[in-house]
């Protein structure tokens, strides 16, 4: 259903993925830990490898959580619900991350 | 000459109200009133709107007055007397910077449409009732200015709640929720703002800051409650007279006013999250829990009550009201433990609940506070015994819809996090619940504009990329945000009371002196 206006009513997004220039917005949920309220927003490349998103957003985040262990914690990853075991140089692009895609773990 | 007849009350209002108005012979009526019909609602006789109140303007101005002299008189005598040393404790205040920063310029938002429905409603009927309310919400939004500013001398978080409510993260919430309103049609204005707010809503919105207040030594507040409350009662018979009406003048009106109800109920509801958690968690004396409040409220008298009567014309309860009753056991610990992890960027503080504390909410939910919620704030607890304090590093994800970070859990499992999602024209949105995913549905168009904060803060439009940046921009200055204990605010209060309670010990002055 439209939204019944007096005139034309037909905006952008005011999220669009091209205010971001090269980045994109990329939602992060550690699925089944409440010590997060809500999966986090970042502000990502597109081109940004996996590696760099682990050690530069995913780690920094994680470790709020006292029983975090970058080293020894490990998960199982789903981009937009579809599984996906990223290796260390690929782009988020590359992983099938777009913009405000879901990138989920799971604590194994 | 004879003495002019003196009319009785029914004769003033007619003369007052209905007499001022005249038929229009120089231009038709679409052209004079262009905005009630774009909706599809259809209205055959505005004569036909009741007035329950029989209102005039000279009996309302003199009403009002009073009151306002009764207000300010407590408001001198409390300033003058210190009243603020008796509050139970400086936190409660929490809930009224939240009412302040929240609540207060949506009294604003409200009295410039009601001005405007004053002019373009076809009837003289409502265009006076609503002429009236947008008079009352004048009143309480200079009134709640007036009540709080005395505690804007001594405490933290009152000093820049307009220039926040269009900035900061958590308010976009209600502002978000007024805006969608005033953007809407005048008759889409009633069902959400009339209606849905003043009736179906009201008492858990209104009632439990102002029952908050008294319980916990906030008499200016409490009395802003009273002075405010025979305008409420009758913001609640014209939202209800509205929607009778529009249901009254055409069977065509019932589904678009369905719908309205099933959006503003929605809307309204994840609105009040916010509420929720001022009562479980904000105020040191507790009133009621949230779910006592909810139940009390909503289940018994808007879904026991109006809806089996509104069900005459073909009205049932608002859609997705099952996840309402639903998550009335875990809502207000999830918005408060989202607040707690986010308020380094809040106008308001947030701390553990006490022991006393967990207790009473244990209580009060045995079904899941103690199950679910005490672990977490165990470990909230030994993050501060070990000398830190646990806020989240980084920005939420938020619902497209009501704005809410992505707290809320899936219906049936208060451990998963709820997550929907939408492509529209080729750009995925987010949804915290299949209420927001549905009101996103049906109109698009109108949600993808949403100003979300964290959006904004990543595209640089909120003063800059860092966090200190972002919150110069919100103008919070230090002790407005973050951890209640050692506060500056505590600091103070402690001081304030060491000295007074120095000078109760003092000899007293003699009597008759």
């Amino acid at each position: 259903m439209a939204v019944r206006s007096i005139g034309e009513y037909k905006f952008p997004s005011r999220s669009r993925q091209e205010l971001y220039g090269d980045d994109q917005l990329v939602h992060l949920w550690w699925k089944g830990n409440l010590w997060f309220c809500a999966a986090a927003c970042f502000r990502a490349p597109k081109a940004m490898s996996w590696n760099d998103f682990v050690a530069g957003m995913v780690n920094p985040l994680f470790s709020c959580d006292p029983d975090f262990d970058a080293a020894t914690t490990t998960f199982t990853w789903t981009v937009d619900d579809k599984p996906v075991s990223p290796a260390g140089d690929e782009s988020l692009e590359a992983l099938g991350v777009g913009h405000k895609s879901l990138i989920t773990c799971v604590a194994a | 000459m004879a003495a002019p007849r003196k009319l009785s009350m029914k004769q003033r209002y007619a003369a007052l109200t209905r007499d001022l108005d005249w038929d229009l012979s120089y231009v038709d009526e679409d052209t004079a009133y262009p905005y009630t019909s774009f909706e599809g609602i259809k209205i055959h006789d505005w004569s036909k709107w009741e007035d329950p109140f029989r209102l005039t303007i000279d009996a309302y101005m003199k009403y009002q007055a009073e009151k306002d002299k009764r207000l300010y008189a407590v408001l001198d005598s409390f300033a003058q007397g210190q009243g603020h040393l008796q509050l139970t404790d400086p936190s409660y205040l929490n809930a009224m910077k939240l009412f302040l920063q929240g609540v207060t310029p949506l009294e604003y938002q409200a009295h410039r449409n009601f001005a405007y429905l004053a002019r373009f409603l076809n009837g003289p009927g409502p265009r006076f009732a609503a002429l009236c309310q947008s008079q009352d919400e004048l009143r309480h939004a200079q009134t709640e200015i007036h009540t709080l500013s005395n505690y804007n001398k001594y405490y933290q978080g009152f000093h820049s709640w307009n220039h926040q409510h269009d900035r900061v993260w958590y308010l976009s919430v209600p502002k978000s929720y007024f805006d969608d309103a005033v953007t809407a049609g005048p008759f889409e204005f009633l069902i959400a703002i009339g209606f849905s707010f003043e009736y179906l809503l009201t008492n858990l919105l209104f009632v439990p800051f102002m029952s908050g207040a008294s319980f916990n030594g906030d008499l200016p507040t409490m009395t802003f409650g009273f002075s405010a409350q025979s305008d409420e009662s009758r913001h609640m018979t014209l939202g209800l007279e509205a929607i009778k009406f529009m249901l009254e003048q055409d069977p065509d009106n019932v589904p678009i006013v369905q719908a309205w109800i099933d959006k503003w109920f929605w809307r309204g509801y994840r609105l009040l999250a916010l509420v929720s958690q001022m009562l479980d968690y904000m105020l040191p004396r507790k009133v009621m829990s949230w779910k006592e409040a909810f139940e009390l409220y909503f289940e018994e008298q808007m879904l026991g009550g109006l809806f089996p009567d509104l069900a005459y014309y073909g009205i049932t309860p608002p859609r997705h009201v099952e996840h309402a009753i639903a998550e009335k056991e875990v809502l207000s610990h999830q918005v408060y433990w989202t607040l707690y992890q986010f308020s380094f960027a809040a106008g308001f503080t947030t701390t553990v609940p006490s022991e006393d504390a967990q207790k009473w909410l244990a209580e009060q939910y045995p079904q899941t506070f103690e199950k679910l919620y005490k672990p977490l704030w165990d470990k909230a607890s030994a993050v501060v015994d070990n000398g830190g304090r646990y806020f989240y590093q980084g920005l939420p994800q938020l619902c497209q819809v009501c704005q809410v970070p992505m707290l809320f859990t899936e219906p049936g499992d208060p451990t998963t996090i709820c997550q929907r999602h939408t492509e529209f024209e080729g750009e995925r949105y987010d949804f915290c619940s299949d209420g927001c995913q549905w009101i996103f549905e049906r109109e698009p168009e109108k949600y993808v504009q949403a100003w979300l904060p964290v959006h904004q803060i990543y595209q640089g439009n909120c003063g800059g990329p860092t966090v200190p940046d972002v919150l110069a921009w919100y103008k919070l200055q230090p002790g407005d945000n973050g951890e209640i204990a050692g506060n500056v605010e505590q600091t103070a209060w402690e001081a304030w009371h060491a000295t007074s309670s120095a000078e109760e010990q003092a000899p007293a002055p003699v009597a008759g002196n």
